[in-house]
């Protein structure tokens, strides 16, 4: 029958539960909960403003504007803007507990017209929201 | 020896008939006008062709010039001096004589009767010439005269050189037994090494055969002579014997196989085996003679391609092949006859590498490929998927300025395309044809067609190709 020094019980008992708490921790990692997701023309007091799908290239800038209601811990979302499926730039968001808002934002050139989109992904790459607009003349 | 082999190798079967149909042509040339003067000048000019072939590979320019003008000039010549005969051979009753009979060119004329009139005439020493026509038309040689179309007995013949009778000093032309005419002018030769004793007779006897085929007999007046003109030739006629078979020999039939026997047989032979050489000797010298070089571009075609997979790239689309053959085979290439194939049945998802070979040629026969280019071809082939994509509009133009759209729904909201793996991977939204914002100042719906590209990529069988758009539009806050 295998028996354990009390001593030894001692030093293996916090490293057990460290092998038991991590996999338990893993599983019950909330990710931030992303409640709006909009384009628009300017932001005023992290209120977005004329919200739209098209936007005339005069308008020099947009932003995608992003609300999380729920942030369990610090962690960061991406922002991934495509024009034609080609990546332009790639924004790196911090959320932090418990409700955050954040927002990136390009200048738009007269190349850039065309079909764009936004890829709202989490820290691991998965994505979670796709906006889909149009900047024209 | 190689080249012999190859030659021989070579030979299409077009080449074979082309060879044995001209020979046939000329063969039966040679069968319709045997006999003639024209086949005589032909034979000529055939050998006048040659000597310029000759001179034209010694280098004798102005020499093979002159000889190249001649033989033009007796090609145009033959066929106006020997118009008649070529219009009995044209005009021939039926084709079958045109195309593979034997034309019976003898003359029906009873010898015994023709022997016996000449021998009467001699030896009561009265003058006489008589022609007996053979295949060359006599229209344009023999002048005036009487048409007579009596049949042929010697009494006849006797009464029409009959002193006082005013026809009895010109010819009496006798053809198939009947005296078609009678008081004819022949044509006078014009030889100065006639000996002393001949007349005029004899002089229109063999100035007729000088330029036909015909056979003359001549009765010397004073001596009572018989003589016969043929080929240009006189011949003093010792008895009637020798006269029998002087016209015997020009009657008979020249060309029937059934009467002529073994030796008309074998003459008929030989001509026929020397138009094959001959025909066969212009084919090689024409057809494949001169060597020449040419380069052709043609596509490659890409066969026995899995139907699972498609070709996305090649490194080149068309190959270069330096031919060599004949100057009149080069010339005769048409665009589907050379290929070049690659097969594919080989090839794995990805870039692959195939060498072009002589193997994957198809040429004519008689053509030889001497290069490729490029040697090498890259063909990248991928395997086939089905990958739903997000659509998105195209807008395009300008909203009123008072207008803002801010929401956008379609239906469907995917298309299903089928393409190439590695193209679709690239691929991550369809988007719709342009649609123009200008034509827009409220909220509706519209319909609007995707643009599926690149080409290598398909819609769906089952996946629409047109998408509805609602649009919801807004007033433009301050």
């Amino acid at each position: 029958m295998l028996r354990i020094h009390p001593i030894m019980a001692w030093l293996l008992f916090p490293l057990t539960m460290a092998l038991v708490a991590v996999p338990a921790l893993a599983g019950t990692e909330k990710s931030p909960h992303l409640a709006r997701a909009v384009m628009c023309e300017s932001l005023a007091d992290y209120v977005p403003h004329r919200v739209a799908v098209v936007f005339p290239i005069e308008v020099g800038r947009i932003f995608c504007y992003t609300e999380f209601d729920s942030v369990p811990a610090k962690t960061f979302v991406y922002h991934k803007w495509f024009r034609r499926d080609q990546l332009v730039t790639t924004k790196r968001l911090v959320l932090k507990p418990p409700r955050w808002s954040s927002y990136s934002s390009i200048q738009l050139r007269e190349a850039d017209k065309g079909p764009w989109r936004v890829e709202i992904t989490d820290r691991k790459g998965a994505v979670v929201k796709v906006l889909r607009f149009s900047v024209t003349d | 020896m190689l080249a012999t082999d190859y030659l021989i190798a070579s030979l299409r079967w077009q080449d074979l008939v082309d060879i044995i149909l001209n020979s046939y042509i000329l063969f039966r040339l040679y069968v319709l006008f045997r006999g003639t003067q024209v086949i005589r000048v032909v034979i000529g000019v055939g050998f006048l062709w040659i000597l310029q072939g000759i001179s034209r590979q010694l280098g004798l320019i102005v020499t093979s010039w002159v000889l190249q003008g001649i033989i033009a000039l007796a090609a145009l010549i033959i066929i106006i001096v020997f118009r008649n005969e070529i219009r009995r051979v044209i005009q021939a009753k039926n084709l079958k004589v045109l195309l593979w009979g034997w034309p019976q060119h003898g003359d029906l004329t009873p010898a015994g009767v023709i022997v016996e009139s000449v021998y009467e005439l001699a030896r009561r020493r009265i003058g006489a010439l008589i022609v007996l026509p053979s295949q060359d038309d006599l229209t344009d040689l023999v002048q005036g005269g009487v048409t007579w179309g009596g049949r042929l007995t010697k009494q006849m013949l006797i009464s029409i050189f009959w002193p006082g009778n005013p026809v009895h000093d010109g010819a009496a032309l006798v053809r198939n037994g009947y005296i078609e005419r009678v008081g004819a002018i022949l044509p006078l030769s014009n030889r100065e090494d006639l000996p002393q004793r001949y007349g005029t007779r004899h002089r229109a006897a063999l100035g007729l055969s000088e330029s036909s085929d015909a056979l003359v007999i001549v009765v010397s007046e004073e001596r009572g002579d018989v003589t016969v003109a043929k080929d240009g030739r006189l011949h003093e006629i010792p008895d009637n014997l020798a006269l029998n078979r002087h016209i015997r020999y020009h009657c008979q039939p020249v060309a029937g196989l059934d009467s002529s026997g073994r030796r008309q047989s074998i003459r008929l032979a030989a001509a026929a085996l020397v138009c094959l050489l001959f025909v066969t000797g212009i084919w090689f010298r024409f057809a494949r003679g001169l060597e020449t070089l040419t380069t052709v571009e043609v596509p490659i075609e890409y066969m026995n391609r899995d139907q699972k997979v498609e070709i996305l790239d090649t490194s080149v689309n068309r190959a270069v092949l330096h031919l060599t053959g004949s100057r009149a085979l080069i010339k005769s290439l048409e665009a589907g006859q050379v290929k070049v194939l690659l097969d594919l049945s080989k090839a794995v998802v990805g870039t692959n590498t195939f060498s072009i070979t002589a193997d994957n040629v198809v040429l004519p026969p008689g053509i030889r490929l001497t290069r490729i280019e490029p040697a090498k071809v890259k063909v990248t082939v991928d395997r086939i998927v089905t990958k739903s994509l997000p659509i998105q509009v195209d807008w395009v133009g300008r909203l009123p300025n008072n207008l803002v759209l801010k929401k956008v729904s379609l239906h469907p909201e995917k298309a299903v395309v089928v393409g190439p793996s590695r193209v679709l991977a690239s691929l991550s939204t369809v988007y719709t044809e342009k649609i123009n914002l200008a034509n827009i100042n409220s909220s509706g719906r519209l319909s609007a067609g995707l643009v599926i590209a690149p080409a290598t990529v398909k819609l769906a069988a089952d996946s629409s190709s047109k998408v509805t758009i609602e649009y919801w539009l807004t007033e433009r806050g301050g």
